[in-house]
């Protein structure tokens, strides 16, 4: 939060600085609204009301910096009658490092392994490492860094998604993870068999899988740790299996995806020369998979869904939007900042999340409103952090680990989850409700900081409202909390029971 | 302390009545056959199958190390030493000396072991053993969770994966402190405030944005405090037991003869107070729970591996002797499967008294849940180094515990967003079930 407080002091300068690359994220957005309008007008859909300043906000910090805004940023971007105060508050997001680092947190998820070897203090190397890569790189370069990351595990964080256990992360999973994030592609299963509804082959996956041969260490565990990650050319698919170090495989020199010639050095490595050919601008894949990742992250659901699986039989629900995106984001280099940017200043982007109008299923389908999302395990813990503070040593919580590496252990259990599908059950809810790292003292910190001696009913719920749930209350949950003060005895004490209800409340848990 | 929170249909909405409960632990299932359980015994670390489960007096001694074998109650079967009170109970159980699996990295091996697959990148996460069990023979309305573990359990491995957080693991850190978080911070008549506002605050947010994530967002909070309202929380309170049911269990706080301050365990005795809760779950019908032993070091022997093996030998042998023998009393022996297993074996090989990760063939044991008794199934070489005989997989394994369960392995799950079906147990290769246990 301090960080985004330095973000909003940034935004006069920064929305000048930025407006280099403003008319370009302009135009795109006004061609995302007319596919999509468009396509809902053709369809008889009546697209949802704007979402209005309070929910705009809290989506938007979500999404790029994953966290809730506080009270106090809520209230000067409530206040602020500029008309264009959404394009810089994006501009000042985009321009703070705190993007980097959601993004990052995102990213380390989907890569690295929750089995590495000495995973919290690794990942989180990772994640650093990342964060300043999204923060000033472009993504053609930074997926180069990530394919071809090599060196010791103490001296390039780089490495860390490589390794496993104390392992080389296997060829297969290899394969799966260079396909799904970054040509958009499941071949996973077609490991064992070929696809029953694509083109994809065994051929295409070993060929795929043979590129990872190079990083093993066959029967030498551990190895990794002296000599860190490298590319052995001596290693092929053949040479693993006499190993012994992956069984049921096909035989295929390294192959890129759909045949592509191979066009290698013999000095390169195998994955050097695939991170050349995946970044081209002319590779069919990877501009596309990032536009449909991005469009997913940010709307809850891809043009092409499954996010990670765009092949003929799942054909893209605004084909044309997909490849403007993907056209538009190659052309400017691979810049994942004015793709961003140019989302999220779309009035697709900005519309409510609620549901109206005849057909509410349609509308959602087509883009017609936002949908809502649930919040991860990291930005859960960031927000509660925003909102109450620094966590309280709890019992039953093991702080060994770090407070927010501990949260994000027991709330999340997939690295990759469905954006909207929540996740929670039992565990998490008692720990949410009953847990004192943030219902006990923090809480009570809160609401003893709002409901001082004189204030009002109305003045405490007010302020209680835009710390938890980044918004005004209403009419009814005003006169909701005047009743309940006459129930817990004392402003305080009714204080205290409204910051644990909000905290509880559906609104809190979900981006909507 | 019950909470009443009833009032205002919260709790009532949720199905819950506290009128259903009868003021006991036991809940005798009402009709039929009393569906089957399973404790897993998860030995973190790696047991030395030679010191426990498969000692080789006649190898050399470099190999068959410090510890004897001594009969059991079923003639020919013989045991490490420091399992006494077990060698009394093998009739019940099935030594299995013929795992050979594939992983002998601690946190592959552990989620290999828990979930049955390898492939860890790939789109589908897999669920645990527990997860698997809870989904088919949990029953959804309980109030319980159909899944708990006990102690520091392999985190990334106890995951309900696709299947979802209603199988997800409810953690016990420390049997003795009891279940973590159960209990509101203020008084009921508080907590039964908040949780009054809180549902009203809902109320306008769900009839506004109508999100299948609100509604199940709040049906967790429903069965949360259903949970906390419930007398069956009690299953998770071990002050309820007589103090000589705790202790036989093995004292608490008293590291067993011989046991240095290096098992590397959590307080001496936590397992056998874990294994007690394990039994109090099961009894008042949780399907699945995991008891593990050895948060940190644990089994994981590359030093001392004597005095650490018996240390922790002669505390699993009280704990585990005592549940086998309290569930038989209970009448609970036949219709629970109590798996003692870690991830992998030890080398046969000690070197500088120490013995190194071993998966190509290693010993679980299997007791109760109905199986034939009295058996030892596979068979090692002279150095315990290779499966000689009956060589079992861990699909094989797991086909077996879920055949004992009564649950089809071979029965696919549809993760969201996957198109093809996921079969319980892998089937891509040959899958052999243990028929001689049934």
């Amino acid at each position: 939060m301090r960080r985004l407080t330095l973000a909003l002091a940034f935004v006069a300068s920064v929305g000048r600085a930025a407006a280099a690359g403003k008319p370009a994220a302009t135009e795109l957005a006004a061609l995302i609204d007319r596919h999509v309008e468009t396509r809902l007008a053709a369809e008889g859909v009546r697209p949802a009301d704007p979402a209005d300043d309070a929910e705009f906000l809290r989506r938007v910090s979500l999404d790029l910096h994953g966290v809730v805004p506080t009270a106090e940023q809520a209230a000067r971007f409530l206040a602020d009658p500029a008309p264009d105060k959404r394009t810089r508050l994006v501009d000042a997001l985009l321009a703070d490092p705190r993007y980097g680092e959601h993004l990052a947190d995102v990213w380390q998820g989907y890569l690295v392994s929750p089995l590495a070897d000495d995973y919290r203090v690794r990942a989180d190397r990772f994640r650093q490492w990342l964060a300043g890569r999204f923060n000033t790189a472009t993504w053609d370069r930074t997926a180069t860094d990530i394919l071809t990351a090599a060196g010791k595990l103490d001296e390039n964080p780089g490495v860390v998604y490589l390794v496993e256990g104390r392992l080389p992360r296997g060829v297969p999973d290899l394969a799966d993870l260079a396909s799904r994030y970054f040509l958009g592609v499941r071949l996973s299963c077609a490991q064992c068999h070929d696809h029953p509804f694509t083109a994809w082959t065994q051929q295409d996956f070993w060929g795929m899988a043979a590129i990872f041969t190079q990083v093993q260490t066959p029967g030498r565990p551990k190895l990794v740790y002296q000599i860190g990650v490298r590319d052995d050319p001596a290693l092929t698919l053949a040479s693993l299996q006499a190993a012994g170090t992956i069984d049921g495989f096909l035989a295929r020199p390294p192959t890129f995806l759909g045949g592509a010639e191979w066009k290698a050095d013999k000095g390169t490595t195998n994955r050097a020369a695939l991170a050349a050919w995946l970044t081209a601008p002319e590779n069919p894949y990877f501009a596309r998979a990032m536009a449909n990742r991005t469009w997913w992250r940010l709307f809850g659901r891809g043009l092409v869904n499954p996010v990670d699986d765009m092949h003929a039989g799942h054909p893209a629900s605004h084909p044309e939007l997909l490849d403007l995106l993907a056209r538009r984001f190659a052309a400017s280099g691979f810049d994942l900042k004015a793709l961003t940017r140019a989302v999220v200043s779309s009035r697709a982007y900005q519309r409510t999340s609620r549901p109206g109008g005849d057909d509410p299923a349609k509308q959602a389908a087509l883009f017609g409103r936002m949908s809502v999302k649930v919040l991860s395990a990291g930005q859960l813990y960031d927000s509660l952090v925003a909102v109450l503070g620094a966590p309280a040593p709890t019992p039953g919580v093991d702080p060994r680990a770090g407070a927010r590496f501990e949260f994000v252990q027991f709330f999340s259990d997939d690295g990759d989850p469905d954006p909207t599908a929540y996740r929670r059950g039992i565990p998490h809810l008692l720990r949410l409700m009953n847990a004192g790292q943030f219902a006990g003292r923090p809480l009570a910190a809160l609401a003893a900081r709002i409901a001082t001696p004189g204030r009002s009913a109305d003045e405490v719920a007010g302020d209680l409202f835009l710390a938890v749930l980044s918004r005004r209350p209403t009419a009814d949950e005003r006169r909701l909390f005047q009743a309940h003060v006459g129930r817990a005895g004392s402003l305080d004490a009714a204080a205290r029971e409204l910051a644990w209800a909000l905290l509880l409340t559906s609104e809190f848990s979900l981006n909507h | 302390m019950d909470l009443n929170l009833d009032r205002r249909g919260f709790v009532t909405a949720a199905g819950a009545t506290l009128s259903g409960w009868l003021g006991r632990v036991a809940a005798a299932a009402p009709d039929g056959p009393r569906p089957k359980a399973c404790i897993l015994l998860w030995m973190a670390g790696g047991p030395s199958h030679i010191d426990t489960f498969d000692p080789k007096p006649e190898a050399p001694a470099d190999v068959r190390g410090e510890f004897r074998p001594i009969d059991t109650a079923v003639p020919g079967v013989r045991i490490s030493e420091h399992f006494p009170r077990f060698a009394k109970l093998t009739r019940h159980a099935a030594v299995l000396r013929g795992m050979s699996t594939l992983e002998s990295d601690h946190k592959l091996a552990t989620y290999h072991l828990h979930t049955g697959y390898q492939n860890r990148a790939g789109v589908v996460a897999f669920p645990s053993l527990g997860a698997i069990v809870a989904k088919e023979l949990g029953k959804r309305d309980a109030p319980l969770p159909n899944f708990v573990s006990i102690g520091r359990g392999p985190q990334e491995a106890l995951t309900a994966g696709f299947l979802g957080p209603d199988h997800q693991p409810l953690a016990v850190t420390d049997p003795v402190r009891g279940l973590d978080f159960i209990a509101p911070a203020g008084s009921p008549e508080q907590f039964g405030r908040q949780v009054d506002l809180a549902r009203q605050l809902d109320g306008a947010f769900h009839d506004q944005y109508r999100s299948a994530a609100g509604t199940a967002h709040r049906t967790a909070v429903d069965r949360a405090v259903r949970l906390m309202n419930d007398g069956q929380k009690r299953a998770f309170d071990l002050s309820l037991e007589p103090d000589a049911v705790r202790a036989a269990y093995g004292q608490l706080g008293r590291a067993a003869a011989g046991a240095d301050a290096k098992t590397g365990g959590g307080q001496p005795g936590g397992f056998g107070q874990g294994c007690l809760m394990a039994r109090r779950l099961v009894e008042a019908g949780v399907p699945f729970v995991e008891v593990v032993m050895g948060d940190g070091v644990g089994w994981d022997t590359h030093r001392d591996n004597f005095p650490r093996t018996r240390a922790l030998s002669a505390e699993c042998d009280i704990a585990m002797s005592a549940l086998v023998e309290d569930l038989r009393g209970r009448g609970l022996l036949d219709t629970t499967l109590v798996v003692w297993m870690g991830e992998f074996g030890r080398t046969p090989q000690c070197t500088g008294g120490g013995r190194n990760h071993w998966a190509r063939a290693w010993s679980s044991v299997l007791v109760g849940g109905g199986i034939k008794g009295g058996q030892v199934i596979g068979r090692t070489d002279r150095d315990a180094a290779a499966v000689a005989d009956r060589p079992i997989s861990v699909p094989d394994f797991l086909a077996t515990v879920c055949t004992i369960l009564g649950i089809d392995h071979k029965k696919s799950n549809r993760p969201p967003g996957v198109d093809r079906p996921i079969p319980i147990v892998d089937t891509s290769k040959e899958v052999r079930v243990l028929s001689e246990l049934l």
